[in-house]
Protein backbone atom coordinates (compact mmCIF):
# COMPACT_ATOMS: atom_id res chain seq x y z
CA UNK A 1 0.00 0.00 0.00
CA UNK A 2 1.99 3.45 -1.25
CA UNK A 3 0.13 5.95 1.08
CA UNK A 4 1.92 8.00 -0.58
CA UNK A 5 2.69 11.74 0.28
CA UNK A 6 4.19 10.12 3.43
CA UNK A 7 5.93 11.41 6.50
CA UNK A 8 7.87 9.46 8.78
CA UNK A 9 9.31 11.73 11.69
CA UNK A 10 11.02 9.85 14.62
CA UNK A 11 8.97 7.06 16.34
CA UNK A 12 8.72 6.93 19.78
CA UNK A 13 10.25 10.10 20.81
CA UNK A 14 12.60 9.15 23.34
CA UNK A 15 12.89 12.17 26.15
CA UNK A 16 15.19 12.66 29.36
CA UNK A 17 13.92 15.30 31.94
CA UNK A 18 15.85 15.84 35.17
CA UNK A 19 15.27 17.70 38.35
CA UNK A 20 17.20 17.97 41.81
CA UNK A 21 15.25 15.30 43.00
CA UNK A 22 15.31 12.54 40.83
CA UNK A 23 16.23 11.25 37.27
CA UNK A 24 12.83 10.39 34.93
CA UNK A 25 13.00 8.77 31.69
CA UNK A 26 9.64 9.94 30.13
CA UNK A 27 8.52 8.03 26.56
CA UNK A 28 6.44 10.65 24.95
CA UNK A 29 3.98 9.16 22.68
CA UNK A 30 3.47 11.69 18.98
CA UNK A 31 -0.63 11.72 17.96
CA UNK A 32 -0.68 10.42 15.31
CA UNK A 33 -3.02 13.04 12.09
CA UNK A 34 -4.20 11.10 9.30
CA UNK A 35 -4.36 13.71 6.71
CA UNK A 36 -6.65 12.83 3.91
CA UNK A 37 -6.50 15.13 0.82
CA UNK A 38 -6.76 14.52 -2.56
CA UNK A 39 -4.19 17.46 -3.07
CA UNK A 40 -0.21 16.61 -2.22
CA UNK A 41 0.16 19.92 -1.95
CA UNK A 42 -2.23 20.58 0.69
CA UNK A 43 -1.31 17.47 2.70
CA UNK A 44 2.42 18.44 2.56
CA UNK A 45 1.41 21.74 3.72
CA UNK A 46 -0.46 20.45 6.46
CA UNK A 47 2.31 17.94 7.34
CA UNK A 48 4.57 21.07 7.63
CA UNK A 49 2.63 22.80 10.11
CA UNK A 50 1.87 19.82 12.66
CA UNK A 51 5.57 18.49 12.50
CA UNK A 52 6.88 21.35 14.23
CA UNK A 53 4.50 21.10 17.11
CA UNK A 54 5.00 17.41 18.05
CA UNK A 55 2.56 15.85 15.73
CA UNK A 56 2.85 13.06 13.25
CA UNK A 57 1.46 13.39 10.71
CA UNK A 58 0.24 10.85 7.65
CA UNK A 59 -0.93 11.90 4.37
CA UNK A 60 -3.85 10.16 2.03
CA UNK A 61 -4.45 11.06 -1.02
CA UNK A 62 -6.85 9.01 -2.48
CA UNK A 63 -9.99 9.00 -0.25
CA UNK A 64 -11.54 5.07 -1.01
CA UNK A 65 -8.41 4.09 0.91
CA UNK A 66 -9.28 5.69 4.30
CA UNK A 67 -10.39 2.95 6.36
CA UNK A 68 -7.36 1.11 5.13
CA UNK A 69 -5.24 3.86 6.27
CA UNK A 70 -6.68 3.73 9.68
CA UNK A 71 -6.53 -0.18 10.37
CA UNK A 72 -2.62 0.22 9.19
CA UNK A 73 -1.43 3.44 10.68
CA UNK A 74 -4.53 4.04 13.79
CA UNK A 75 -4.35 8.03 13.78
CA UNK A 76 -5.77 9.86 16.84
CA UNK A 77 -7.02 12.20 14.58
CA UNK A 78 -8.49 12.75 11.21
CA UNK A 79 -8.23 15.76 9.20
CA UNK A 80 -10.56 15.15 6.35
CA UNK A 81 -10.76 17.39 3.30
CA UNK A 82 -14.56 17.45 1.67
CA UNK A 83 -14.27 17.98 -1.88
CA UNK A 84 -12.58 15.64 -3.30
CA UNK A 85 -13.51 13.17 -6.64
CA UNK A 86 -14.82 9.81 -6.47
CA UNK A 87 -15.87 9.92 -2.65
CA UNK A 88 -16.25 13.54 -0.93
CA UNK A 89 -15.22 14.04 2.95
CA UNK A 90 -19.21 14.22 4.03
CA UNK A 91 -19.35 10.85 2.81
CA UNK A 92 -16.28 9.29 4.18
CA UNK A 93 -16.82 11.21 7.63
CA UNK A 94 -20.84 9.63 7.80
CA UNK A 95 -19.30 6.28 6.76
CA UNK A 96 -16.69 6.44 9.77
CA UNK A 97 -18.81 7.40 11.92
CA UNK A 98 -21.53 5.05 11.48
CA UNK A 99 -18.88 2.36 11.80
CA UNK A 100 -18.23 1.06 14.79
CA UNK A 101 -14.55 -0.09 14.32
CA UNK A 102 -13.66 3.88 13.65
CA UNK A 103 -16.28 5.82 15.33
CA UNK A 104 -14.20 7.35 18.16
CA UNK A 105 -11.67 8.52 16.19
CA UNK A 106 -12.10 12.72 15.75
CA UNK A 107 -12.61 13.63 12.36
CA UNK A 108 -12.04 17.65 11.81
CA UNK A 109 -13.10 18.27 8.15
CA UNK A 110 -10.85 20.57 6.57
CA UNK A 111 -12.82 22.46 3.79
CA UNK A 112 -12.92 25.67 1.43
CA UNK A 113 -16.44 24.86 1.96
CA UNK A 114 -17.39 27.84 4.36
CA UNK A 115 -21.24 28.45 4.31
CA UNK A 116 -23.40 28.10 7.00
CA UNK A 117 -25.60 25.16 5.70
CA UNK A 118 -21.91 23.24 4.90
CA UNK A 119 -20.84 23.43 8.64
CA UNK A 120 -24.50 22.64 9.79
CA UNK A 121 -24.25 19.52 7.17
CA UNK A 122 -20.84 18.52 8.08
CA UNK A 123 -22.04 18.44 11.97
CA UNK A 124 -24.84 16.00 10.83
CA UNK A 125 -22.13 13.53 9.44
CA UNK A 126 -20.94 13.31 12.36
CA UNK A 127 -17.82 15.61 12.13
CA UNK A 128 -16.29 17.08 15.16
CA UNK A 129 -14.55 19.40 14.17
CA UNK A 130 -14.32 22.33 11.09
CA UNK A 131 -11.88 24.36 9.37
CA UNK A 132 -12.30 26.65 6.68
CA UNK A 133 -9.68 26.82 3.69
CA UNK A 134 -7.90 28.98 4.33
CA UNK A 135 -7.07 28.52 7.77
CA UNK A 136 -3.49 29.98 9.73
CA UNK A 137 -1.79 27.74 11.33
CA UNK A 138 -3.01 29.05 14.64
CA UNK A 139 -6.47 27.88 13.69
CA UNK A 140 -5.24 24.27 12.48
CA UNK A 141 -3.26 23.82 15.65
CA UNK A 142 -6.33 25.22 17.75
CA UNK A 143 -8.55 22.71 16.10
CA UNK A 144 -6.16 19.33 16.38
CA UNK A 145 -5.05 20.32 20.12
CA UNK A 146 -9.03 20.21 21.07
CA UNK A 147 -8.68 16.37 20.78
CA UNK A 148 -5.12 15.83 20.72
CA UNK B 1 -48.34 61.89 -6.35
CA UNK B 2 -47.42 64.27 -8.96
CA UNK B 3 -50.14 64.09 -11.90
CA UNK B 4 -48.10 63.40 -15.13
CA UNK B 5 -49.58 65.58 -18.31
CA UNK B 6 -48.46 64.57 -22.21
CA UNK B 7 -46.34 67.18 -23.44
CA UNK B 8 -48.75 68.34 -26.94
CA UNK B 9 -47.76 69.70 -30.09
CA UNK B 10 -50.44 70.52 -32.35
CA UNK B 11 -49.13 71.15 -36.05
CA UNK B 12 -51.07 72.32 -39.25
CA UNK B 13 -51.07 69.75 -42.25
CA UNK B 14 -49.52 72.64 -44.10
CA UNK B 15 -46.71 72.78 -42.07
CA UNK B 16 -46.33 69.12 -41.53
CA UNK B 17 -43.12 68.67 -43.79
CA UNK B 18 -42.38 65.42 -44.90
CA UNK B 19 -38.87 63.83 -44.21
CA UNK B 20 -38.75 65.24 -41.03
CA UNK B 21 -37.82 62.55 -38.11
CA UNK B 22 -41.20 62.92 -36.02
CA UNK B 23 -40.72 61.38 -32.38
CA UNK B 24 -43.59 61.25 -30.04
CA UNK B 25 -45.41 58.64 -28.30
CA UNK B 26 -49.06 59.43 -30.06
CA UNK B 27 -50.32 60.74 -33.45
CA UNK B 28 -53.20 62.31 -33.77
CA UNK B 29 -54.62 63.20 -36.76
CA UNK B 30 -58.07 65.29 -37.39
CA UNK B 31 -59.74 66.02 -40.72
CA UNK B 32 -57.57 67.38 -43.48
CA UNK B 33 -58.24 69.91 -46.20
CA UNK B 34 -55.66 68.51 -49.13
CA UNK B 35 -53.59 65.61 -48.27
CA UNK B 36 -54.31 62.21 -48.06
CA UNK B 37 -53.45 60.55 -44.37
CA UNK B 38 -50.93 58.18 -46.49
CA UNK B 39 -48.69 60.82 -47.65
CA UNK B 40 -48.94 62.62 -44.47
CA UNK B 41 -48.02 59.54 -42.33
CA UNK B 42 -44.83 58.69 -45.02
CA UNK B 43 -42.68 60.10 -42.42
CA UNK B 44 -43.62 58.76 -39.37
CA UNK B 45 -41.93 55.31 -37.85
CA UNK B 46 -44.18 52.31 -38.29
CA UNK B 47 -43.97 51.70 -34.40
CA UNK B 48 -45.52 54.82 -33.89
CA UNK B 49 -49.32 55.34 -32.54
CA UNK B 50 -51.51 56.95 -34.57
CA UNK B 51 -55.27 57.58 -34.27
CA UNK B 52 -56.85 59.12 -37.59
CA UNK B 53 -59.84 60.78 -36.75
CA UNK B 54 -60.86 61.69 -40.55
CA UNK B 55 -63.13 60.57 -43.36
CA UNK B 56 -61.13 57.55 -44.84
CA UNK B 57 -62.07 55.56 -47.27
CA UNK B 58 -62.17 51.88 -46.01
CA UNK B 59 -59.41 50.43 -48.34
CA UNK B 60 -57.03 53.12 -47.64
CA UNK B 61 -57.60 52.67 -44.02
CA UNK B 62 -56.47 48.91 -44.63
CA UNK B 63 -53.66 49.38 -46.62
CA UNK B 64 -52.44 51.75 -43.98
CA UNK B 65 -53.63 49.32 -41.12
CA UNK B 66 -50.82 47.20 -42.94
CA UNK B 67 -48.02 49.70 -42.56
CA UNK B 68 -49.37 50.92 -39.60
CA UNK B 69 -50.10 48.37 -37.33
CA UNK B 70 -51.10 50.73 -34.23
CA UNK B 71 -53.19 52.87 -36.75
CA UNK B 72 -56.54 53.56 -34.70
CA UNK B 73 -59.80 54.94 -36.86
CA UNK B 74 -62.18 57.07 -34.83
CA UNK B 75 -64.96 58.09 -37.09
CA UNK B 76 -66.47 61.46 -36.72
CA UNK B 77 -69.67 61.12 -35.08
CA UNK B 78 -70.65 63.02 -32.24
CA UNK B 79 -69.02 61.91 -29.29
CA UNK B 80 -65.66 61.91 -31.17
CA UNK B 81 -63.58 63.93 -28.94
CA UNK B 82 -64.88 61.69 -25.62
CA UNK B 83 -63.38 58.67 -27.36
CA UNK B 84 -60.55 60.11 -28.89
CA UNK B 85 -59.62 61.15 -25.23
CA UNK B 86 -60.38 57.57 -24.13
CA UNK B 87 -58.13 56.20 -26.60
CA UNK B 88 -55.34 58.84 -26.66
CA UNK B 89 -55.34 57.97 -22.71
CA UNK B 90 -55.24 54.28 -23.11
CA UNK B 91 -52.60 54.41 -26.11
CA UNK B 92 -50.34 56.64 -23.99
CA UNK B 93 -50.92 54.13 -21.09
CA UNK B 94 -49.61 51.34 -23.46
CA UNK B 95 -46.40 53.42 -24.56
CA UNK B 96 -45.75 53.83 -20.96
CA UNK B 97 -46.45 50.07 -20.29
CA UNK B 98 -44.22 48.93 -23.50
CA UNK B 99 -41.62 51.17 -21.81
CA UNK B 100 -41.50 50.09 -18.25
CA UNK B 101 -41.86 46.07 -20.06
CA UNK B 102 -38.45 47.35 -22.38
CA UNK B 103 -36.77 48.86 -19.03
CA UNK B 104 -37.56 45.71 -17.19
CA UNK B 105 -36.37 43.66 -19.98
CA UNK B 106 -33.21 45.69 -20.13
CA UNK B 107 -32.24 45.09 -16.08
CA UNK B 108 -33.34 41.63 -16.43
CA UNK B 109 -30.53 41.19 -19.11
CA UNK B 110 -28.28 43.29 -17.09
CA UNK B 111 -29.07 40.98 -13.82
CA UNK B 112 -28.86 37.45 -15.83
CA UNK B 113 -25.56 38.57 -16.79
CA UNK B 114 -24.51 39.21 -12.49
CA UNK B 115 -25.94 36.23 -11.96
CA UNK B 116 -23.41 34.15 -14.60
CA UNK B 117 -20.47 36.20 -13.05
CA UNK B 118 -21.99 35.73 -9.57
CA UNK B 119 -22.27 32.11 -10.40
CA UNK B 120 -18.56 31.76 -11.55
CA UNK B 121 -17.24 33.33 -8.66
CA UNK B 122 -19.10 31.25 -6.22
CA UNK B 123 -17.63 28.35 -8.26
CA UNK B 124 -14.23 29.81 -8.53
CA UNK B 125 -14.00 29.98 -4.42
CA UNK B 126 -13.12 27.02 -4.23
CA UNK B 127 -10.05 27.12 -6.16
CA UNK B 128 -9.35 30.40 -4.48
CA UNK B 129 -9.46 29.38 -0.78
CA UNK B 130 -7.34 26.31 -1.82
CA UNK B 131 -4.67 28.01 -3.40
CA UNK B 132 -5.11 30.71 -0.88
CA UNK B 133 -4.16 28.02 2.20
CA UNK B 134 -1.35 26.90 0.16
CA UNK B 135 -0.06 30.33 -0.02
CA UNK B 136 -0.98 31.57 3.31
CA UNK B 137 0.41 27.87 4.99
CA UNK B 138 3.57 27.94 3.09
CA UNK B 139 4.50 31.41 4.11
CA UNK B 140 3.90 30.44 7.78
CA UNK B 141 6.00 27.74 7.67
CA UNK B 142 8.63 29.76 6.42
CA UNK B 143 8.17 32.23 8.83
CA UNK B 144 8.37 29.28 11.59
CA UNK B 145 12.21 29.54 10.60
CA UNK B 146 13.24 33.24 10.52
CA UNK B 147 16.76 32.69 11.41
CA UNK B 148 17.18 30.77 8.16
CA UNK B 149 16.39 33.64 5.92
CA UNK B 150 17.99 36.99 5.32
CA UNK B 151 16.12 40.18 6.01
CA UNK B 152 15.19 41.42 2.54
CA UNK B 153 13.73 37.38 2.18
CA UNK B 154 11.84 37.59 5.22
CA UNK B 155 10.42 40.98 4.82
CA UNK B 156 9.54 39.91 1.57
CA UNK B 157 7.43 36.60 2.95
CA UNK B 158 5.92 39.03 5.77
CA UNK B 159 4.66 41.20 2.95
CA UNK B 160 3.10 37.70 0.97
CA UNK B 161 1.53 36.84 4.60
CA UNK B 162 0.06 39.94 4.75
CA UNK B 163 -1.48 40.33 1.55
CA UNK B 164 -2.52 36.90 1.55
CA UNK B 165 -4.22 37.39 4.84
CA UNK B 166 -5.83 40.45 3.13
CA UNK B 167 -7.10 38.39 0.15
CA UNK B 168 -8.37 36.10 2.86
CA UNK B 169 -10.54 38.69 4.38
CA UNK B 170 -11.75 39.77 0.30
CA UNK B 171 -13.24 36.44 0.34
CA UNK B 172 -14.64 36.10 3.37
CA UNK B 173 -16.53 39.56 2.91
CA UNK B 174 -17.36 37.85 -0.44
CA UNK B 175 -18.86 34.90 1.40
CA UNK B 176 -20.75 37.21 3.68
CA UNK B 177 -22.01 39.06 0.96
CA UNK B 178 -23.23 35.85 -1.01
CA UNK B 179 -25.09 34.02 1.97
CA UNK B 180 -26.72 37.91 2.56
CA UNK B 181 -27.80 38.17 -0.19
CA UNK B 182 -29.19 34.13 -0.14
CA UNK B 183 -30.91 35.17 2.87
CA UNK B 184 -32.90 37.84 1.30
CA UNK B 185 -33.44 36.27 -2.00
CA UNK B 186 -35.08 33.52 -0.14
CA UNK B 187 -38.07 35.66 1.78
CA UNK B 188 -38.52 37.46 -1.53
CA UNK B 189 -38.78 34.81 -3.80
CA UNK B 190 -41.07 33.35 -1.74
CA UNK B 191 -43.14 36.59 -1.49
CA UNK B 192 -42.84 36.73 -5.36
CA UNK B 193 -44.35 33.20 -5.54
CA UNK B 194 -47.59 33.86 -3.37
CA UNK B 195 -48.28 37.09 -5.07
CA UNK B 196 -48.63 35.29 -8.28
CA UNK B 197 -52.06 33.66 -8.56
CA UNK B 198 -52.45 29.77 -8.98
CA UNK B 199 -53.49 29.24 -12.56
CA UNK B 200 -55.18 25.84 -11.46
CA UNK B 201 -56.50 26.72 -7.74
CA UNK B 202 -56.93 23.94 -5.59
CA UNK B 203 -60.27 23.04 -4.13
Amino acid sequence: MSTAPHFIPKWPLTCFFSDSENHAEFTLVQKKVLIVDDSPAQVRLIQGLLEPEGYWPVGLSDPKRVEEAIAVEKPNVILLDVVMPERNGFQVCRELKGNVKFNAIPVILVTSKDTASDRYWGQQQGADGYVTKPFTREELLRAVRRFV
Amino acid sequence: MERQLPGLSVVTSDLWKEGDSVVCDLIVIGPLKEQRPAELLASIAPSTAVILCAPSDPKELALLRKHYPRLLHVPLREDWTQVILLVAGESLRRTEALRLAKQAEQRAAQNSNDAVLGRYMIDMKHNVNNAMTSLLGNAELLLLEPGELSAQSLAQIKTIHTMALRINEIMQRFSSLASEMREVETPSQAETEDAIPTPFPRR
